[in-house]
């Protein structure tokens, strides 16, 4: 599995990361939602939200070293009931799913901070009943879910202006 | 002494007019230049930037052209007939000594074509000036070229008769006429000059230099076996040659002229040869109308020390440099394994039709590390990350204000009128997603049809509701000023700006809520769609000061207004002290930092009243 994330990916609490000695605040244009998949018992009516900023930089932008975004991110719940057994682990993925990280897990006020280093990301909340820090992807079940804002940005082969463009013509 | 007087609101608006009317202006009718003339492969018409293969043509814009006549330097004269550009040469100068600079017209060969370009003194860049830290140079502009023009001492805290913005500072240098810039340079590091005229069009024909400021320190930073400058600049060309600019109002005013070609010190097949082992201390500057950069260093260890006007507190281990226009960084680096490896600008682009982010790398220098190590090993001496106490100490005088409330706030945002429909269209759907950094032109039809006529680019402060021109800003020297910007996601097409201020240097205390932990002074920092970041600026010199985005074609549609910083009860033309490391408006004097964020005025230690600044028409 290819591990993109640094070492700071591990989930640490809020106040105790590097990134986050103030009162963060992301921009909310780029919060994204947490959606649950009701496949969990107790977790059907959860909500949440991703929040996203640049990890601290000299140059105000963080990259990595290949221009990717060096993001952190701030995940939050409401009505997310921790089950009586097992860790509720945090994921993020590509879109295509051909790359997953383990971040960490939710604290015990079911939140969770961590950096990413994609543009584009998935974030897959799971249930293990058997947590193993070094799996490389989620086996139980996915509680909640969300992909980043630049998930919005899609093809626009076949719509609004370029609905006349064949979609296939583009790959897709 | 060089009183400010306190203006009336109805001479500010005036003030602010000229400031709008000069910079679009050009002084001479160069519709009359064009006639029936050529510029190298191309004819002076218009012709579409180049886009991606893959990309297709939006609908109802074929054919559509820029509603501004095409512009490039010199049509009508071969351009084999004038002399070819030379690189930078370095020139230092002592305290008190003048260098004669001359605008004029150059050739460069560039991607086969043979071009007319713009230089100063036949150099693309233009020299390199060295001068000693609290020295006083004086550069004589002489312009030779049929637009008029003004030069920008970029960063440096200069006497405000000399800061080279036409119609607040200056008139304008008109053809054939001189100007005298006397240049006191209080801060030791890397600065760079450039023209405030149209450098939209200016800047990207080749009118920049380097301006370097030489620490007394001899340790100021660690030892490196030598130094090499970084200047950064893409030109936007195709089979035929340059694109044209715009004439009456710069073309691309949505996100500005991106290039296709990447030039390093003006050139586009940029080489260094490096030993194994050897620390090379880079001095790089954006000097891109519109391109932010992030410079990877093929694989070397790159250690950062310090940006626009003064070293980091700590030095830090990075991984690339992404450096906003007219930013500067310097960094060492150190190449440790023999062979062949480029510096890059390595980048997720955007391809918005697609909507996908891809990766994309443009080779800036071809580098070739030989196998023979140089004779002083400094390897040990590059492991070590210095904090700098010359630059915490100067901070700290200032920390105690950080929690200061927000004395003013912007916003950046756009409006636009008459764009074509398609366009409209187009980037009201593309805004389901705005990236916070544009790194590529990813629509360069829409952009390219997009003028400074129909696109407005804002600084609002939504206290007064005043935008660009008629904001109105007063403070006495010594103030300190915390102003807070947010880039407003939510406009028709927000983009990320680098915002510049003239003639004081500021911190970015926090982005996003979080501080920043690590400070350096700085007069020009990006701020992301939909960030917001707050600065700290020490109001140390009197005058009347521009802020703007650099952008050049966001600062020539509206995005800039002006503040006044009137004298000390002590202080004349000269700014105030602002003793730190290698940081001194004056000579030796004391922080003038006291409480409340407000400051006494500063002296200026030389006390000399300079006043060279006198337009000579020939």
């Amino acid at each position: 599995m290819i591990g993109l994330l640094t070492l700071a990916l591990a989930a640490v609490p809020a106040a105790d990361s590097p990134t986050c000695v103030a009162d963060p605040e992301p921009p909310t244009y780029y919060d994204f939602p947490l959606v649950s998949t009701r496949r969990v018992p107790g977790t059907g009516p959860a909500t949440g939200v991703g929040r996203v900023t640049f990890a601290a930089s000299p140059f105000g932008v963080a990259l990595a070293a290949d221009g990717s975004y060096l993001l952190d991110v701030w995940l939050s719940f409401e009505r997310l009931r921790l089950p009586p057994e097992g860790e509720l682990v945090v994921w993020f993925t590509t879109p295509a799913l051909d790359r997953v990280v383990r971040a960490g897990t939710l604290d015990e006020t079911l939140r969770f901070s961590g950096q990413v280093r994609w543009n584009k990301f998935l974030v897959v909340v799971t249930l293990e009943t058997d947590p193993d820090p070094s799996a490389e992807v989620w086996r139980g079940p996915i509680v909640i879910r969300g992909m980043s804002r630049s998930g919005m940005m899609h093809t626009m082969a076949g719509h609004g202006p370029f609905e006349k463009e064949n979609c296939a013509s583009f790959g897709y | 002494m060089s009183p400010l007087a306190r203006r009336s609101g109805g001479q500010r608006a005036l003030l602010s007019a000229a400031l709008l009317a000069v910079s679009a202006l050009w002084g001479v009718p160069l519709a009359g230049q064009h006639e029936g003339m050529h510029h190298g492969g191309g004819d002076g018409e218009w012709r579409m930037p180049p886009m991606a293969a893959d990309m297709p043509m939006l609908p109802g814009l074929e054919g559509a052209l820029p509603p501004v006549d095409p512009f490039l330097a010199a049509a009508g004269v071969d351009p084999m007939s004038l002399p070819e550009a030379r690189p930078s040469e370095a020139v230092t100068l002592g305290d008190g000594d003048t260098l004669a600079v001359t605008v004029s017209l150059v050739r460069r060969t560039l991607q086969g074509h043979t071009l007319a370009m713009y230089g100063y003194n036949g150099q693309h860049p233009g020299p390199l000036i060295r001068a000693d830290r609290g020295s006083t140079v004086v550069v004589r502009v002489t312009n030779d070229i049929q637009l008029p023009t003004t030069v920008h001492w970029h960063g440096i805290r200069i006497d405000n008769r000399f800061d080279g913005v036409p119609g607040l500072t200056q008139d304008p240098i008109g053809p054939g006429e001189s100007f005298t810039y006397e240049i006191r340079v209080p801060d030791a590091g890397m600065f760079w000059y450039h023209p405030h005229v149209r450098e939209d069009v200016q800047q990207d024909l080749g009118l920049y230099g380097n301006l370097l400021v030489v620490p007394s320190d001899p340790e100021y930073y660690g030892p490196a076996h030598r130094e090499e400058l970084l200047v950064l600049d893409d030109l936007l060309m195709d089979a035929d040659g340059l694109i044209p600019w715009g004439e009456q109002a710069p073309t691309h005013a949505l996100m500005g002229r991106f290039g296709n070609v990447m030039l390093v010190n003006g050139s586009p097949e940029a080489a260094l040869t490096v030993r194994r082992g050897e620390v090379i201390r880079f001095y790089l500057t954006n000097v891109a109308n519109s391109r932010t950069f992030n410079v990877a260093f093929g694989g070397a260890r790159v250690k950062l020390l310090a940006s626009d006007v003064s070293k980091f507190e700590r030095e830090a281990w990075v991984a690339s440099v992404p450096i906003a226009p007219a930013e500067r960084y310097v960094v060492d680096a150190r190449f440790e394994e023999p062979g062949q490896v480029a510096i890059t600008n390595t980048i997720q682009a955007i391809n918005h039709f697609r909507g996908e982010f891809f990766p994309h790398v443009d080779t800036l220098v071809r580098v070739v590390v030989e196998d023979d190590a140089p004779e002083a090993d400094l390897g040990a001496e590059f492991e070590v990350l210095r904090e700098n106490g010359d630059v915490v100490a100067d901070v700290d005088r200032f920390r105690p204000f950080f929690d200061r409330p927000v004395d003013h706030e912007l916003v950046t945002t756009v409006r636009v009128r008459d764009l074509p429909l398609p366009i409209v269209r187009s980037m009201e759907i593309d805004t389901l997603y705005v990236p916070p950094m544009e790194w590529n032109d990813a629509m360069p039809m829409m952009n390219w049809l997009s003028t400074a006529e129909q696109v407005t680019w804002i600084l609002q402060d939504p206290e007064s509701g005043a935008e660009n021109g008629d904001i109105h800003w007063e403070f006495e020297q010594g103030d300190l000023v915390k102003i807070r910007v947010f880039n407003d996601p939510e406009s028709f097409h927000p983009m990320n700006h680098p915002i510049h201020i003239h003639g004081q240097r500021y911190l970015v205390l926090t982005r996003d809520g979080v501080p920043n932990d690590n400070l350096a002074w700085k007069d020009t920092a990006i701020l992301p769609v939909g960030s917001t970041m707050d600065l700290l600026v020490e109001m140390s010199n009197p005058g009347d000061w521009m802020v703007h985005c650099h952008i050049a074609e966001h600062l020539h549609a509206g995005m800039m207004f002006h503040f006044t910083v009137h004298p000390g009860d002590e202080g004349d033309e000269g700014g105030s002290d602002a003793a730190g490391g290698e940081s001194a408006v004056g000579d030796g004097g004391q922080s003038a930092v006291d409480d409340g964020g407000q400051s006494e005025a500063g002296a200026r230690g030389d006390g000399e009243d300079v006043d060279r600044g006198t337009e000579e028409r020939t």
